[in-house]
């Protein structure tokens, strides 16, 4: 076991080398893991609709719960209007819990650890949310840059904030997700390397602070799920109802 | 009357009681304030990033070292600031 608490941030190739026009697309670990995590949402939603009981079991159960929270939260922050995009925030939600939840596995890979993979996801919405922001209100939808009842004079310099804060957005997401994660698994391994090197007569106070950092863990791992999903909702909002 | 009158603080009672349950039932909105709590720092810290990194970008393009790095992170911090009373007034529209 490696001592070195960032050594389970490596991404290592899994199987062959691909190369395509000068990029590197091999299959790694990071890639083994978002697969594994699409596979057992699919296996969860699966195995949840299979049968339709009145008296759900587990698996349906679950998934109606899930149902039920996103469907309500999307309701309480964007109104009626969104309900077309639930199944695109259903999806980003579970893909960031299950990855979350997968990389609190011993010896598994979190995959939301990485920045990268958190910055294409909000990028994404970024430039999807400002889209459909543009379609369902033309050129209107600049007026998102410009509050109202400010003093001319105030004007050009509000401006330039509100575009500065709007493109914040996705860095914030993005950011949130992938510093939550890697810190916490950080010193999950920091406090674990701890209990080796205090052995048997010092080792105990680290390993009862590793338990209760991974229960930590857990909760962030979810809520971070959850504000990555609540904040598209609130972009998605903006973009919607425009308020200004 | 009395009787009516009786039934129907009764009944406020008890739907009052009803609607207190529910309320506590209501797990997610403990959910929303811890996460409204990771949201706050970051908002901050990423405004003032991206407001800087603007500034660094046009200083490239215009060569006018360092003035507008230093113009948009002050530009950035205020977008910040505008940023955290987005998010503070949102939360208390909720409760």
């Amino acid at each position: 076991m490696a001592t070195n608490p960032m050594h389970q941030f490596q991404v290592h190739r899994i199987g062959p080398e691909i190369k395509i026009a000068g990029f590197d697309l091999s299959f790694t670990n990071a890639s083994l893991f978002m697969l594994l995590s699409a596979f057992a949402i699919c296996g969860l939603l699966f195995l949840g609709t299979k049968e339709k009981k009145i008296i759900p079991d587990k698996f349906q159960l679950i998934s109606e719960l899930i149902y039920n929270f996103i469907a309500k939260m999307i309701n309480d922050t964007a109104g009626s209007k969104a309900k077309p995009y639930f199944p695109f925030i259903f999806s980003l939600f579970m893909f960031v819990l299950f990855c979350n939840m997968l990389g609190m596995l011993p010896y598994s890979f979190t995959v939301t650890s990485h920045i990268i993979v958190t910055l294409i996801m909000a990028i994404f919405i970024f430039i999807a949310v400002t889209v459909i922001g543009f379609i369902k209100h033309g050129f209107g939808y600049l007026k998102l840059f410009v509050p109202s009842g400010v003093p001319i004079v105030l004007l050009p310099l509000i401006t330039v904030i509100e575009i500065i804060s709007y493109l914040s957005r996705p860095v914030s997401l993005s950011v949130r997700l992938f510093a939550n994660m890697m810190a916490g698994h950080t010193m999950l391994k920091v406090f674990g390397g701890f209990v080796i090197s205090l052995g048997m007569l010092g080792g105990w106070l680290p390993l009862g602070f590793s338990v209760a950092l991974t229960g930590l863990e857990i909760l962030v791992a979810f809520l971070q799920a959850y504000v990555f999903a609540i904040l598209t909702c609130i972009y998605l909002n903006d973009a919607l109802n425009l308020h200004h | 009357m009395k009787g009516s009158d009786n039934f129907k603080t009764r009944l406020k009672i008890a739907t009052d009681k009803l609607k207190k349950h529910s309320n506590n039932l209501n797990n997610d909105e403990n959910a929303s304030f811890m996460g409204s709590a990771f949201k706050l720092g970051t908002e901050l810290v990423a405004a003032v990033a991206v407001g800087t990194i603007i500034g660094f970008i046009l200083d490239n393009w215009f060569d006018t070292k360092p003035w507008l790095m230093i113009f948009f992170f002050f530009l950035g911090s205020a977008a910040g600031i505008l940023n955290v009373i987005k998010v503070a007034k949102r939360m208390q529209e909720k409760e």
